[in-house]
């Protein structure tokens, strides 16, 4: 990979073969990346609007010859997926409230307040983070038999809460980082508490952190299936996830119905996530890209 | 640069409140008493931080001393679940697989998400929308990549023994979760897919703060490109990859829902991770005590990794400085 230009000015218009080849190459190796990050989410689309016959044949068709959007269309007329939808929506709010809730008064004493303990508070808050979910699902199961919370939404969106709170708070604490200094000391020295300072000065302005926030702990409820699939085991109270995981083992399951399910149900985080990327990305590298 | 250096307020660091900065002497008075307001906004989370979490781990340990057979009272056990696991050869079993499945992980994601994040950082036409595009597998939720991957590797119509069979040395189409090697590599590539774009926007990050000046001026006194990656720019990201590898290495640790749905542990325990076998533990065989012990064990192992990373971000530091 020996360059050719090595002068200062700017390269030459006319490019030379060489060039020409190392950018062709470029072009090829990028292509590639693409097609594979892409593949598996063309090929669930693809599997979920074309007949069961092109899907059940070996070698299959890389796409589609012929559509069929039957199985997409007869989604929510039988089975239990409305039902599922409807119950991950409310998990998902629940979940979202209580993280917003407290994650603004959590980012306000970690942003903009000066305390002891503040640094033992952001390690807790870190560690929290770090935990894997798994490692305590069994004293999390015996507390909740003991408390009478399993089997029930409002008990699985209390511990769902728990684990992405802590992630929530990050994402807007990197937001209130933000807010010039200048425009809470006119606000204070205006005489304004803090409370005031808060709700009407910084808030207002960290409107996109806090949708970050909204956006980071709803789908982490609407993704998370351990704790559902644990706690969860009345059919009709099951969040979507749970209820699209125990599809795979319904034999009579046609994949095209399977996969429509399935892509149905991720839009949503797909199209919100990289709406929101830049200030989720942030939050969960604690600013760690800054330095 | 370590991950508790990062928590600076958003005023100078080291200075004092913002409250009394400015204040003049009426605010003085009136922001002397709120000092407590803090730990009040701050209570709240600890609490429920402290209920949620912090009990149910030392539930874990007081359980990972007794015994419960089923149906019975709890008893006291002593150290006998934790010589149980110790001398159990699959529990070490677990533990490789454990670690294998992490490094696999963490190299295969960081080096696709280092590459990927190279090629983005050029300009050409299309790069934003391949950019959001190469995003999509970060915000795809878990369950529906289990149902198109199983798809993909379904032994009689999967699209993935197309490709295997274009493979010069590939002559039958493979069974992927049944074979053990195939079924970790499966599920560490399929981690990796889903893990990599994520830490690809952190370094295309980290990529546009290496100052641009730097490589040229190595360029001008006559470096390749080649010299100029490893002299300047790997140099200039090298704090966000560490802290992506300590990032991409709990993430993989955490990893329950990818692996659970596609073989639950198997083929012969070869995708069980330490966090399969607690659950298997637990709700297929009804160990809890067993399960608890293992978690403490996860917690030991969690902790290690932490610390492993601590040690080598200090040296970084300390080498830098």
């Amino acid at each position: 990979m020996a360059s050719v230009n090595v002068s200062p000015e700017p390269a030459p218009k006319r490019r030379s073969p060489s060039r020409l080849l190392m950018s062709v190459g470029y072009y090829i190796v990028l292509a590639a990346l693409v097609i594979i990050t892409v593949f598996p989410i063309y090929w669930m689309v693809t599997t979920a609007i074309r007949p069961a016959t092109e899907n059940l044949t070996y070698p299959p068709s890389l796409w589609p010859k012929s559509l069929d959007l039957e199985p997409v269309r007869r989604l929510f007329q039988d089975g239990n997926i409305g039902r599922w939808i409807i119950n991950s929506t409310l998990l998902s709010t629940l979940v979202t409230a209580i993280c917003v809730l407290m994650a603004i008064f959590g980012a306000y004493v970690l942003s903009m307040m000066r305390w002891r303990g503040r640094a033992v508070f952001a390690v807790f808050l870190l560690m929290t983070q770090m935990l894997p979910e798994a490692l305590i699902i069994v004293p999390i199961y015996k507390i909740y038999t003991d408390i009478g919370l399993r089997e029930s939404l409002y008990g699985l969106s209390l511990i769902d809460a728990a684990f992405v709170l802590p992630i929530c708070v990050w994402v807007l604490k990197n937001m209130f980082d933000t807010v010039p200094r200048e425009v809470r000391e006119a606000a204070l020295v205006d005489g304004a508490g803090p409370m005031r300072v808060l709700f009407q000065i910084v808030l207002p302005i960290t409107l996109p952190g806090l949708v970050a926030v909204g956006v980071v702990a709803f789908f982490y409820a609407w993704n998370e299936f351990l704790f559902a699939q644990t706690m969860i085991t009345t059919e009709s109270s099951k969040p979507a996830s749970v209820g699209l995981a125990s599809m795979i083992t319904m034999l009579d399951t046609p994949i095209e119905r399977l996969l429509a399910a399935g892509f149905l149900f991720a839009i949503p985080p797909v199209l919100f996530y990289i709406a929101m990327q830049r200030y989720i990305i942030a939050g969960i590298t604690a600013g760690a890209v800054k330095g | 640069m370590s991950l508790l250096n990062r928590v600076g307020t958003a005023d100078h660091p080291g200075k004092s409140a913002p409250f009394s900065k400015t204040a003049t002497g009426a605010q003085k008075r009136r922001f002397a008493l709120p000092s407590l307001l803090p730990y009040a906004l701050a209570l709240p989370i600890l609490a429920y931080e402290a209920y949620f979490i912090l009990y149910p781990i030392l539930q874990q340990i007081r359980l990972s001393f007794y015994q419960q057979p089923m149906g019975a009272a709890e008893e006291w056990a002593g150290l006998a679940n934790y010589s149980r696991m110790l001398t159990d050869p699959s529990f070490w079993s677990v533990v490789r697989v454990s670690l294998m499945y992490l490094v696999g992980v963490v190299v295969v994601a960081i080096g696709f998400a280092l590459a990927s994040a190279l090629m983005l950082n050029r300009h050409f036409r299309g790069r934003t929308v391949t950019r959001a595009v190469m995003t999509m597998p970060w915000a795809f939720p878990d369950v529906p990549t289990v149902l198109v991957f199983l798809w993909m590797l379904n032994p009689n119509f999967g699209v993935l023994n197309v490709f295997a069979l274009w493979l010069p040395w590939v002559e039958s189409a493979p069974n992927w979760l049944m074979d053990t090697r195939l079924a970790f590599v499966s599920i560490v590539l399929i981690t990796a897919w889903k893990g990599f774009p994520f830490y690809s926007l952190v370094i295309l990050a980290a990529l546009q703060t290496v100052p641009a000046e730097l490589s040229e001026a190595a360029r001008v006194d006559g470096a390749s490109k080649v010299q100029v990656f490893f002299a300047v720019t790997l140099p200039g990201i090298m704090p966000t990859l560490l802290l992506l590898t300590v990032l991409a290495s709990i993430f993989s640790f955490k990893q329950f829902t990818i692996i659970w749905l596609l073989t639950g542990g198997g083929p012969a325990g070869a995708t069980e991770t330490i966090v399969i076998r607690i659950y298997n533990t637990a709700f297929r065989f009804y160990d809890f005590s067993y399960a608890a012990v293992l978690g403490v064990a996860g917690f030991v192992m969690a902790l290690t990794v932490a610390l492993v990373f601590l040690a080598a971000q200090r040296r970084q530091d300390l080498e830098a400085a």
